[in-house]
């Protein structure tokens, strides 16, 4: 079956397409922006525009423009070609292409947040989760992952704090997904955000 | 006949419609957030945007459904691409791209306003073009003579707060909740609109626009001053609404040749006042007054995806790679007004 993944939750943006585990096409950009304006003509630039029988998208966390767009394009292509769809979480692909490079071992996974916090996660020598994604302040990251090999955006800020470990700045890349540990797969593409809205209800702004 | 795809996700309403060439809304679902919102007392950007993230696929799919349609039976996809909430937008034109990709569709990136700018034409085949349309919703409040499609000539706006804003400001000050345009409209049914002087900002002014910021203050002092009933704020202010739309009207007419029609669109439209009051104005000046269904005022997919229908013929289409807008005036050269933002 062709599977094509779409990974936009970060500033990376990318996408690859699948026949089985073999990797057909890819395209792997490190944006910052523009993801809604890019994402949709990087897959039409895919053989057969991308067309799957099946959709992989990252659920996030990241940014929270960058995991809306991915999702709602996965949700629309699904729709359009009457595919099927799957989700994963950003840090479950890091760990994934972590583990692809550095061998079998387990693996954190530490992301920028917002607000100074970052979003991290950790992962055992198979993939399986051991602590989902969660936005931790930098002093409780450090306190939480005891994974040498630390992976993503903010992996090198994490280890310095810590003192300890193996850094890899890693950005996600869709090409990863023939390493996701099935298990990591869910049929919910809901959003992970990792972190509630900036607003405040009426009743708590008068009280405060 | 043609056959457009309508979406809508500017601000807190996410909408999906299926129109036709025959002007018959073929399918429509719209899901409004007013709950996620009510508790902030306002729209919250954020909030919006995961609420449309959530819910438009499943209303696009419910809409195909019903209509017993396919994409492949579709002449094009059209979504709203701006002005408004950002990261609504995005989740509208992203789906709307990846849409028409898939299925080898045209894209049409709409303006919102041009949405509301050519639905009443939707409901009222008779409403040939040059009309004058009063656009006041709560997010814009304009005067614009509509001269053909893609044909905008901008005579006012708000320097300052969209007048459906000012009612939702009003509403909250008086502890009705969210939405307030209908629960202000309730209540001043029960008020003396003369009990509670207030302002009407620019009346008889030289220049052509519009402002609520003073007026929305007055309401502030009324209110804290313990000495009206609320239905007498909410009627006066009512009131003061429909006297500045009135005047501001009646100067855009003096300064052009009277079009055939006056139209009113938008969420304030829906106003049963306003809608009286225009409807005498038009009357005065010999012109028709045509005020679109009230689903068809507030946002909708059905106007989105009608603009789409009256583009079709244009050719214009837009590229997978085209950006969303947060601010997009309908009339490029229309000059800016101080305060305007996105209400421009």
């Amino acid at each position: 079956m062709r599977t094509l993944v779409i990974d936009s939750a970060t500033e990376a943006c990318s996408v690859a397409l699948f026949e089985g585990r073999e990797l057909i096409a890819h395209e792997h950009h490190v944006l910052g922006r523009g993801h809604a304006e890019r994402l949709v003509p990087m897959i039409a630039h895919l053989p057969e525009r991308g067309r799957a029988g099946r959709i992989a998208v990252s659920r996030g966390p990241g940014s929270f423009t960058g995991v809306r767009v991915g999702i709602a394009a996965a949700r629309a292509l699904a729709l359009a070609w009457n595919a099927g769809l799957v989700g994963y979480a950003t840090h479950a692909m890091i760990a994934a292409m972590a583990r692809a490079e550095r061998g079998a071992q387990p693996v954190a996974v530490c992301t920028r947040g917002g607000h100074g916090e970052w979003f991290c996660a950790q992962y055992d020598a198979e993939g399986r989760e051991l602590f989902a994604p969660a936005s931790l302040k930098p002093e409780y990251a450090a306190a939480s992952l005891s994974a040498a090999l630390v992976a993503g955006g903010e992996a090198e800020t994490l280890v310095e704090r810590r003192g300890a470990g193996m850094a890899m700045a890693l950005w996600p890349d869709a090409r990863g997904f023939a390493h996701l540990n099935p298990e990591a797969l869910t049929s919910d593409v809901a959003a992970i955000y990792g972190r509630a809205p900036d607003a405040k209800p009426v009743a708590a702004r008068e009280r405060t | 006949m043609a056959l457009v795809l309508g979406i809508e996700s500017s601000c807190d309403e996410t909408a999906a419609a299926l129109v036709d060439g025959d002007r018959r809304i073929v399918a429509q679902r719209i899901a409004s957030q007013d709950e996620e919102h009510a508790p902030y007392g306002g729209v919250v950007p954020e909030i919006a945007a995961r609420a449309h993230a959530d819910r438009l696929a499943p209303l696009i799919a419910a809409v195909l459904e019903e209509a017993d349609v396919t994409l492949d039976q579709c002449d094009a996809i059209a979504a709203t691409a701006g002005p408004g909430l950002i990261g609504g937008v995005m989740v509208g034109l992203v789906s709307a791209k990846a849409l028409a990709m898939a299925s080898g569709k045209p894209l049409l990136a709409i303006n919102h306003l041009e949405g509301h700018a050519l639905s009443p034409r939707l409901a009222d085949p008779a409403l040939e073009f040059p009309y004058l349309l009063l656009l006041v919703s709560g997010g814009h409040c304009q005067l614009l003579l509509v001269e053909g499609v893609g044909e905008y000539r901008r005579l006012a706006t708000t320097i300052d707060d969209a007048l459906g804003e000012a009612f939702d400001k009003t509403a909250k000050l008086l502890g009705l909740g969210y939405p307030g345009g209908p629960a202000v409209e309730k209540l001043a049914r029960e008020g003396d609109p003369k009990a509670v002087p207030l302002p009407r900002p620019l009346v008889g002014s030289k220049e052509p626009h519009f402002s609520f910021a003073g007026l929305k203050s007055a309401v502030l002092r009324a209110v804290e001053s313990g000495e009206h009933a609320d239905a007498d704020i909410a009627a006066g202010f009512q009131q003061a609404a429909v006297d500045c739309l009135l005047d501001r009207t009646r100067r855009a007419l003096d300064r052009i040749d009277t079009p055939p029609a006056l139209v009113v669109a938008g969420g304030v439209a829906a106003n049963q006042t306003v809608r009286g009051a225009l409807e005498g104005l038009a009357a005065e000046h010999d012109m028709r007054f045509v005020a679109p269904p009230l689903p068809l005022c507030t946002d909708n997919a059905a106007m989105i995806a009608w603009a789409g229908i009256e583009r079709l013929p244009l050719g214009q289409f837009d590229p997978l790679d085209v950006a969303a807008r947060p601010r997009w005036p309908l009339d490029p050269e229309a000059e800016a007004v101080r305060g305007a933002g996105v209400k421009a």
